[in-house]
């Protein structure tokens, strides 16, 4: 599946060959075609839940960083980063098994790439924003750093570009 | 004629039909956008309820809602461009009215809190447990919007066979 309009090169060739072999696999075959709901449609589920969790905390912290609920405490919000992560290995396993599945159908999408760019660069922004706003050179009870809010919100755009770059998949080939 | 062949016909589904290519593809985006943001601040809501953050008050929570609202405001409204769109492929599937029904639930948790609750809860200062009522609420919260989310996203798998008479 998948035409490529041009012939590939010396070293994308042997790439090519890994994704579909990893599709090929006995593995992804039994994994998408199976038809329990048990197999690809709650690995793809789970997804979703692992996506709620990782945006929807990071999206609170955002939306108090800019001002939102001022009068609940930031220091309340650290446990944000304990859900995000969990939610994180979720996707990261389960966004994993959906790969190796249609290795070669997803491995040459130009939108998976820049989900995955966006997705980079938003967990990046959470780990400075974490930084900045809990790393103890600032007090969580003192007012938010404009630092922050400029975080904030470009980690709202990352996430929710990353989400619909994700949901693109489906449609951009 | 069925109300979803009906539907299917009105000027507005019509010109929803005529846009599907880029509508569709786009509302899909928003959907789980709103899914993030609803599940996200109510998810933190009913954790408090549940007994979670008690140093917070639970009506300094409670501000945040707008934000769960607006989530659930974007996915009425994204989702009532599928529906409208293609009618039969809901109607017809049961796993659509599970969601449904799930929502409905949602929403009633939500409607009994706010008014048989509400005023107890701004009395709650910090530091105080939740009573057992108030646990029970963000548990059935939490337990449908995810039930909500589940339902959604499996419905093109477990339904839509049985609607297409397979």
């Amino acid at each position: 599946m998948g035409a490529r309009p041009r012939p590939p090169g010396r070293v994308v060739k042997p790439l090519l060959d890994i994704l579909q072999r990893l599709q090929d696999s006995s593995f992804s075959v039994a994994f998408v075609s199976s038809p329990s709901i048990w197999a690809y449609p709650t690995v793809l589920m789970l997804h979703t839940v692992g996506l709620a969790m990782v945006v929807g905390p990071n999206a609170v912290l955002d939306l108090r960083l800019l001002g939102a609920g001022s009068r609940l405490p930031l220091a309340a919000l650290r446990q944000v980063f304990g859900v995000m992560w969990i939610g994180f290995a979720i996707n990261a396993s389960t966004g994993l098994l959906l790969f190796v599945s249609e290795a070669a159908d997803k491995g040459t999408q130009w939108i998976f790439f820049v989900k995955l760019l966006l997705i980079a660069l938003a967990l990046t922004v959470a780990v400075l924003t974490k930084r900045l706003v809990f790393g103890g050179e600032t007090d969580p009870s003192h007012p938010v750093p404009p630092r922050a809010k400029v975080l904030a919100v470009a980690s709202l755009v990352l996430w929710f570009g990353a989400i619909i770059a994700g949901r693109l998949m489906a449609y951009l080939h | 004629m069925t109300f979803a062949a009906w539907l299917h016909h009105t000027p507005l589904s019509l010109a929803l039909q005529s846009q599907v290519q880029w509508l569709w593809p786009l509302c899909e985006g928003l959907h789980f956008t709103g899914l993030a943001l609803l599940v996200g601040v109510a998810g933190m809501f009913d954790l408090r309820l549940l007994g979670f953050m008690k140093r917070v008050p639970v009506a300094v929570v409670q501000e945040f809602m707008p934000w769960a609202v607006l989530g659930f405001g974007i996915n009425l409204v994204t989702g009532l461009v599928f529906v409208v769109s293609e009618p039969a492929q809901y109607f017809s599937n049961p796993t659509w009215w599970v969601k449904v029904a799930f929502i409905v639930v949602s929403g009633i948790n939500a409607v009994v809190y706010q008014f048989a609750f509400g005023a107890r809860a701004a009395r709650l200062a910090p530091g105080d447990d939740t009573p057992m009522s108030f646990k029970v609420i963000g548990a059935v919260s939490l337990v449908s919007w995810f039930a909500v989310l589940w339902a959604g996203r499996m419905l093109p798998f477990i339904g839509a066979a049985i609607g297409a008479g397979l």
